[in-house]
């Protein structure tokens, strides 16, 4: 009876796969066709030539290198807005007197973007990963922090109430009533978090990449910058944004994935 | 001696108690001078028309809600907070939606006082008795999402029931079930309260409803309320035999009292709804 239900999945899986594959795919050829109609001498990128740079670049060990060094800054710049943002949220969820305190302030640095706390960072930190955190941080900590104190201020009261009747202690509430009923609003909170770090990661190398004259920083974006600046590598430049947005995919997939086992009672 | 045998199980006194509104601060009287003692195996139920304050007497017993005056005692003992001796089941259930059907009704001998001192396999022997007593055993493992509504109230009840409170506090509980599955947990609900048993085996029980048949069938005595302010209306006492069960619901008193209560709360339904 199994078999019989699982072969279907495994078809429309396969499908599924396809499906998304003919878009790509089919834009491929077509920016493949379009860069045969241009000169020889053209700068102008197409898919075989961004595929011989990913290849020359990769073998050279520079994209790899880059790319670690980019998410390296990502996850610790990331976690430290994530424990910023959960200590404080759950502050801002469980008490409103704080709230009403902290929520102007937190309200006119938020639309603040990244990049324009950077001179400030550099000024302090330099060019190096001390700034590039301290950024990445500070991207993250604000959809961590709205979320987290969100959904800690709108558990429902009910639940509270059945776990008091029951003689748990205020401790194991928070731990076994708040945080559960808080974690899908937390989970999705570090998803939005980790899209904002990525990007503030590669906007911060690329403009500290451009204030040392490259080399100093290091990570996808300087290694965008030094293209863009000094090599004119077009094919270079595509290759990275390439590699930006499917590391991107990837990371979503992953928070989607860590989601299903940590959140198995929505599914 | 003969004091302490005459304290009741849950006394309340002069019980009032007032809501401020939230922006001009008008105090709202809910509940007004109610005074009620019910005994040790005593089976209660009120009723009365919505916003009379039936919710807000369950959350004072409870020790969620502190009355503005008046006191409230369990076994001659003043009520200060919540507290597993007092199980309580919520309106809409309150389950816990990240816990499957054996860990809610584990929850509290698991995370509450009601499982202090239990070895592990007594605890578990104690679920599993649960899980069977309201016949879920097969939907252990799912979430409360997955199963029906009367599945859902039947985790509800078992939960209640394995932290083993002394008093049942229950709020409309069977108010959101289709006709049928009601009439059936109501005698499931006997059962499990100790209908067959002798009374001093039985829990002490209060139970809040709007449905005046299910409040005969049940009750030991009804009390009818009324509102704006909250208070007592009457105190019926119910004196059907028990055990009961469908017979009874043809029987000539079971109308009468039926018609009594109904008589009391009728004007006030009627102008609820005009």
């Amino acid at each position: 009876m199994s078999v019989t239900i699982d072969r279907p999945m495994v078809t429309s899986s396969g499908q599924a796969l396809l499906r998304a594959l003919a878009l790509p795919v089919a834009l491929l050829v077509v920016w493949q066709l379009w860069a045969l109609t241009l000169p020889v001498d053209t700068r102008a990128p197409s898919p075989a030539s961004t595929a011989e740079a990913f290849v020359r670049m990769s073998a050279t060990g520079d994209l790899p290198l880059a790319l670690l060094q980019s998410i390296g800054r990502v996850l610790s710049g990331f976690a430290i807005g994530l424990v910023l943002g959960t200590v404080l949220g759950t502050a801002m969820g469980t008490s409103p007197a704080f709230r009403r305190n902290i929520e102007p302030i937190v309200e006119s640095f938020r639309p603040l973007a990244p990049m324009a706390i950077l001179p400030i960072a550099i000024l302090w930190f330099g060019t190096g990963t001390p700034a590039a955190l301290s950024l990445v941080g500070y991207a993250a900590f604000f959809p961590m922090l709205l979320s987290t104190a969100q959904g800690v201020s709108r558990v429902d009261r009910k639940l509270v109430q059945a776990a008091r009747t029951m003689g748990v202690s205020r401790l194991r509430i928070a731990a076994k009533v708040i945080f559960p009923a808080a974690l899908p609003s937390m989970v999705l909170g570090a998803r939005l978090s980790m899209g904002v770090a990525w990007t503030a990661i590669i906007a911060a190398e690329l403009a500290v990449g451009a204030k040392s004259g490259g080399g100093a920083s290091g990570g996808i974006g300087e290694m965008m910058f030094v293209f863009y600046s000094y090599s004119i590598d077009m094919n270079g430049i595509v290759v990275c944004m390439i590699v930006v947005g499917v590391v991107a995919l990837l990371i979503d997939r992953l928070f989607r994935l860590a989601e299903h086992h940590l959140i198995p009672w929505r599914h | 001696m003969s004091a302490i045998l005459a304290e009741p199980k849950l006394r309340l006194e002069g019980v009032t108690k007032e809501f401020p509104a939230p922006r001009t601060g008008v105090r709202t009287m809910a509940v007004s001078d109610f005074s009620l003692e019910i005994s040790a195996g005593d089976f209660i139920c009120i009723v009365g028309p919505s916003g009379c304050g039936k919710s807000t007497v369950m959350n004072m017993i409870a020790g969620l809600d502190k009355p503005s005056s008046g006191r409230i005692a369990i076994d001659g003992v003043p009520v200060t907070g919540p507290g597993a001796d007092r199980g309580v089941m919520f309106q809409d259930y309150a389950l816990f939606p990240w816990l499957t059907v054996r860990e809610n009704i584990g929850f509290g001998l698991r995370n509450g006082t009601p499982g202090r001192g239990l070895s592990s396999k007594d605890l578990e022997d104690r679920i599993d008795r649960h899980v069977e007593l309201v016949r879920l055993n097969g939907s252990e493992n799912k979430y409360p999402h997955q199963v029906s509504g009367g599945m859902r109230q039947r985790i509800a009840l078992a939960r209640l029931l394995a932290n083993g409170p002394d008093v049942l506090l229950m709020d409309e509980p069977l108010g959101a079930l289709d006709a049928q599955t009601r009439l059936v947990l109501q005698e499931e609900l006997l059962r499990i309260w100790g209908e067959t048993e002798i009374r001093e085996k039985r829990k002490t029980a209060v139970f809040i409803t709007h449905d005046i048949a299910e409040a005969v069938f049940l009750a030991d005595s009804v009390v009818v309320m009324s509102s704006h302010p909250g208070r007592i209306r009457r105190v019926l006492p119910i004196d059907l035999p028990r055990p009961r069960n469908e017979q009874i619901r043809a029987d000539p008193r079971f109308a009468e009292l039926h018609e009594e209560i109904w008589s009391l709360i009728r004007d006030e339904a009627y102008r609820a709804t005009v």
